[in-house]
């Protein structure tokens, strides 16, 4: 069978299963999906199908293994894709695009967990959610079109850290369907019974462990789709606060920020609590360049957030309690160069808190970005940025976010840039490699190895760590099917 | 005994006086706490005894375990590692296995004021490492079982629902970096602790998939899946002030209760109205422990004794209690935690026994903050082992208990456990109250040959019921038989759990009796 042919029986195959008007081979539709915003060059897929139902996966995946393709799931049809994670490195490549997977089947309000498909996004999401007075556990102003699922599967920092019990919160229980097409549920979703007598019992599968000695919702996660594609998930919910007061505390001493906020995660004394440089909060706040420039001046380099919440009748004593606490805590401190700021309008920061934004934050300034992002401990912040605006002084955006209950923190760095000038991208291609590099070699730990930073990465991180997670990739998708290349799973 | 070739070979490694394979100390380490039901449960002798071990080796430092599991490979013997060595899941399975007691690995590497969090080695016990996080104003997680247990054990190994869950959550959701010896001998470090260039231990997860989901799961492979010779966990705010003041003499101390804590007993009356009443106190976030326990077990976690079990009567006669411990840091959270609890009782119609009715000894506050309320389960027939242990809402956890009560109060007619009205159970709220778990502590007496039996069946019998009601899966869901009942009903996952410990432990040494054989 020549290429023609097989792709003809490819086709065919797909349309048997999901029916030809969800199947495109269109070019410029396949285009699309050959890059995103990231530098990463991959090859163009041969089809694009968009599955609608948990079967329907099931069988692309086990034709998959047949027919010896490969598949690359993607859960939004945002345009803002990134990082390379979605561009097929191999020829034989089909997109899978879950995007008419997008019920939300369940909001339960009682056990605070909601169950979506892959293709429910943030601008979906949050206002059904508000509703029932519930509140996502969110990322830093998420893009609206974005998949609240691919969030969560790719650890996309959240910003309560006190509701942050652990690096996989929110995901809870998941329905996945492993490389070899074997359909799957895990944590307390696996059983004993079918989803409706567990239900029946009372079950809501808010338990994300096992089944019993095992735990595979942490190796799905992080796998960039290379282990299984999941098909529904249940997420931890809070209550929607009825009251919110935003803090913002600026200072040029870095340092110090991160003492005190230090302070008020370790006693749970805040919600939603980040750190952000001047051009950052501007890009976060503001909407045009002038005015994000504006406001980045006015501001003092580094800037604290947090926000205290309370429900009900006694939301008034829990904010007298959380804010003299806090101003003994400022009172024991030696904090000389904090200053509170009133530069910035507090239903501006909340907005970024609580809602989705119709276009990524961070392309408001200079319309194009690149995130170099990975996890530390607060010992080596302070080094890490010396070295990234030694190498990149202008432009830079930073965000600090401690995550995991105060145990370590999410560090990012966003190189602002034109993408339309040729020379800016150019240089910019290049300081990114640079800087991410040398973060590497400095211990920098990059725990979301994307596109070429995997080699890199894995290159730096012990031997056996690559080893032990191909033995994983060879028991849940041993031929290779799924996003092959990714991580340290050669192609 | 060991071959002479072999036993050199160990004695090399880790010293001559630091291995032993002489029928004394062989017989000595068969014998542990319930291997008697699970013997029972095995259809063999109820004794409290496993199979013998070849040898008890002591190593001292992972590469003395790697080099160990290394000619463990070599001549095909098995292993089973033990930390503090409580209960039958130390034991070996079969009679071709040599112990690797880690009680040398006694060291606290590792107290992150910073960071929040502790690096462990496998013998340093929840009590050694709480007196010491407390000089910096923190606490750890300890599971049920005790501060006596290892705190590394529990988060990598066992299970880890604890008292004070409410507040420290789930022993497997608490793990940052993890240095591992797996079963062919290779040494993995999980997180950032696998870092060539400046590894620390902030975090256990990548980079890319987490290995912590194959290390463990609600509950831990029970050194099926090799040997864990140091873990860093978090740690958490010390709820109240940290003077800990103690006088008296064993077992009746008294205890200076600190400033800001407050306990409350309550009658539900209905698991109805305790379902609501739990979800309430745990969404408001106020809660230190927060558990539900049957009227019996309530009397038993503030008695000593049985004579003072005896004199609980105006607690022992609730339908539905409810304990709620309240802490704070300040005078202000303290008010406004009492405050919002007050509410709560108006609200629900409750009333707090605590300080009207009866007064508990100073001790227990003590023990509320060591997380040492499970050796009250010990006190009426010497011995207790919990069925069930299902983890997700509380409303199956209350389903569960009382859809299982007629079950119960059929052994205890037949006179073969502890009386405790078949309502014995013990629920805890985990992360604010975002998931449950129920076990039913049932006592038994583990020098009469009836009641160990009856023990066993009644294990078994719940096993089946939970099962067949689609309750979840209960704690001991280990060993190839209960996989193979569990895993048809449960996706198979059998069949994948089974691919891991192949692919990691292709020789099949770590001892798989309390996990799973590749088969």
């Amino acid at each position: 069978m020549n290429d023609y042919e097989s792709e003809d029986t490819l086709f065919h195959s797909l349309a048997k299963i999901c029916g030809s008007k969800n199947i495109t081979i269109d070019p410029q539709n396949l285009k699309l999906y050959s890059n995103d915003m990231s530098f990463f060059k991959g090859n163009s897929p041969n089809l694009i199908t968009w599955p609608s139902k948990t079967q329907e996966v099931v069988k692309i995946i086990k034709l998959a293994n047949q027919m010896e393709f490969s598949i690359i799931p993607v859960s939004s049809s945002s345009k803002y894709r990134h990082h390379g994670d979605t561009i097929p490195r191999k020829d034989n490549s089909i997109i899978m695009n879950l995007t008419k997977m997008r019920k939300v089947i369940s909001i339960d309000k009682k056990n605070r967990v909601v169950m979506i498909e892959p293709g429910v996004t943030f601008e979906e999401l949050i206002p059904k959610l508000r509703k029932k007075s519930l509140r996502l556990l969110l990322p830093l102003y998420p893009t609206g079109t974005k998949s609240v699922l691919t969030s969560v599967l790719e650890r996309e920092p959240i910003i309560i850290p006190r509701y942050h019990w652990d690096t996989s919160d929110p995901l809870l229980c998941t329905e996945v369907v492993f490389g070899t097409g074997d359909l799957f549920r895990t944590g307390t979703a696996a059983g004993p019974g079918t989803l409706s007598q567990q239900k029946k019992v009372g079950q809501a599968h808010v338990n994300p462990m096992g089944p019993t000695q095992f735990s595979p919702y942490r190796v799905i996660q992080g796998a960039q789709g290379s282990l299984g594609i999941v098909t529904w998930a249940t997420l931890k919910l809070e209550l929607v606060p009825t009251v919110q007061k935003v803090f913002h505390y600026h200072s040029n001493n870095i340092e110090e920020l991160l003492d005190f906020q230090q302070k008020l995660v370790k006693y749970r004394l805040c919600d939603e609590t980040f750190i952000l440089n001047n051009l950052n909060l501007a890009c976060l706040v503001k909407k045009t360049r002038n005015e994000i420039e504006d406001l980045a001046n006015s501001l003092l380099k580094w800037n604290l957030i947090y926000i205290l919440a309370g429900r009900g009748d006694l939301t008034n004593d829990k904010l007298n309690y959380l804010e003299g606490d806090i101003n003994d805590l400022m009172g024991d401190s030696n904090l000389e160069h904090l200053e509170s700021s009133n530069l910035i309008d507090r239903n501006e920061i909340l907005e970024c808190t609580n809602n989705y934004t119709s276009e990524p934050w961070r392309t408001r300034y200079k319309c194009s970005y690149q995130d170099i992002f990975f996890i530390s401990n607060f010992e080596n912040i302070s080094n890490y940025i010396k070295k990234v605006e030694l190498k990149y002084p202008e432009n830079l955006g930073i965000y600090f976010q401690p995550i995991n209950q105060g145990t370590s923190y999410h560090c990012e760095f966003d190189l602002y840039y034109d993408s339309k000038n040729e020379k800016e991208t150019k240089d910019l291609q290049g300081k990114f490699n640079e800087i991410s590099i040398d973060l590497m070699d400095s211990g920098a730990f990059f725990n979301r190895p994307y596109g070429y930073w995997a080699k890199e990465v894995y290159a730096r991180h012990i031997e056996e760590t690559s080893i032990a997670l191909r033995k994983v990739k060879s028991i849940f998708d041993p031929k290779n099917v799924l996003n092959p290349g990714v991580l340290c799973f050669d192609e | 005994m060991l071959q002479k070739q072999v036993l050199e070979q160990f004695q090399k490694i880790v010293g001559p006086e630091n291995v032993d394979d002489g029928e004394v100390m062989t017989n000595a380490y068969s014998y542990n706490w319930c291997m008697e039901f699970v013997n029972s449960m095995e259809g063999k002798e109820p004794l409290p005894f496993s199979s013998i071990p070849k040898a008890v080796l002591l190593p001292s430092n992972v590469e003395e375990v790697q080099q160990i599991v290394r000619i463990c490979n070599k001549y095909n013997i098995q292993f089973k590692a033990q930390s503090t060595g409580l209960g039958p899941w130390n034991q070996p399975s079969s009679d071709n296995c040599v112990i690797l007691d880690l009680r040398r690995m006694n060291k606290i590497i590792k107290i992150d004021e910073r960071n929040l969090f502790a690096v462990v080695e496998p013998y340093v016990s929840g009590a050694q490492l709480q007196a010491e996080t407390m000089k910096v104003g923190l606490m750890v997680h300890m599971p049920g079982a005790g501060p006596q247990v290892s705190p590394l054990a529990s988060a990598t190994s066992m299970n880890g629902p604890g008292f004070t869950s409410p507040h420290t959550g789930h022993s497997a959701r608490n793990v940052l970096g993890v240095e591992w010896v797996l079963p062919d001998g290779e040494i993995l470090k999980l997180g950032s602790t696998g870092l060539k260039n400046n590894s620390d231990w902030y975090i256990g997860d990548g980079p890319g998939p987490s290995l912590r989901g194959i290390m463990r799961g609600w509950a831990g492979a029970k050194s099926g899946i090799g040997v864990f010779t140091k873990v860093a966990f978090k740690l958490f705010p010390y709820p109240c002030s940290t003077k800990f003041k103690l006088s008296g003499i064993s077992p009746n101390y008294e205890f200076e209760i600190p400033d800001y804590m407050k306990l409350y007993v309550i009658d539900c009356k209905s698991y109805n109205h305790l379902e609501k009443v739990f979800l309430k106190i745990e969404e408001e976030e106020i809660s230190f422990i927060c558990s539900h326990l049957s009227s019996y077990g309530l009397g038993a976690i503030f008695s000593n004794s049985i004579e003072s079990l005896l004199d609980k009567i105006p607690i022992v006669g609730m339908k539905v209690p409810l304990v709620v411990l309240i802490a704070a840091r300040t005078k202000r959270e303290f008010e406004y935690k009492q405050k919002v609890m007050s509410k709560i009782m108006i609200d629900f119609k409750l009333e707090n026994v605590i300080g009207s009715k009866y007064n508990p000894n100073s001790l227990f506050y003590a023990e509320a903050l060591r997380s040492n309320l499970g050796l009250h389960g010990f006190i009426a027939t010497g011995g207790f082992q919990s069925s069930k242990g299902q983890c997700d809402t509380v409303k199956v956890c209350l389903k569960t208990t009382k859809m299982s009560i007629p079950l119960k109060k059929k052994y205890i007619k037949r006179g073969v456990i502890g009386n405790d009205f078949g309502e014995g159970v013990w629920i805890t709220s985990y992360e604010s109250g975002h998931y449950f778990h129920i076990e039913s502590p049932t006592m038994f007496d583990q020098t009469d040959e009836k009641s160990v039996k009856g023990m066993a069946e009644n294990m078994e019998e719940n096993h089946q019921f939970d099962l067949i009601k689609h309750l979840g899966a209960p704690f001991f869901v280990e060993g190839d038989k209960m996989h193979d009942l569990f895993g048809p009903e449960m996706m198979n996952y059998h069949i994948w759990l089974r691919k891991i410990k192949k692919a990691f432990d292709p020789n099949g040494i770590a001892d798989s009796g309390f996990y799973i054989s590749a088969k």
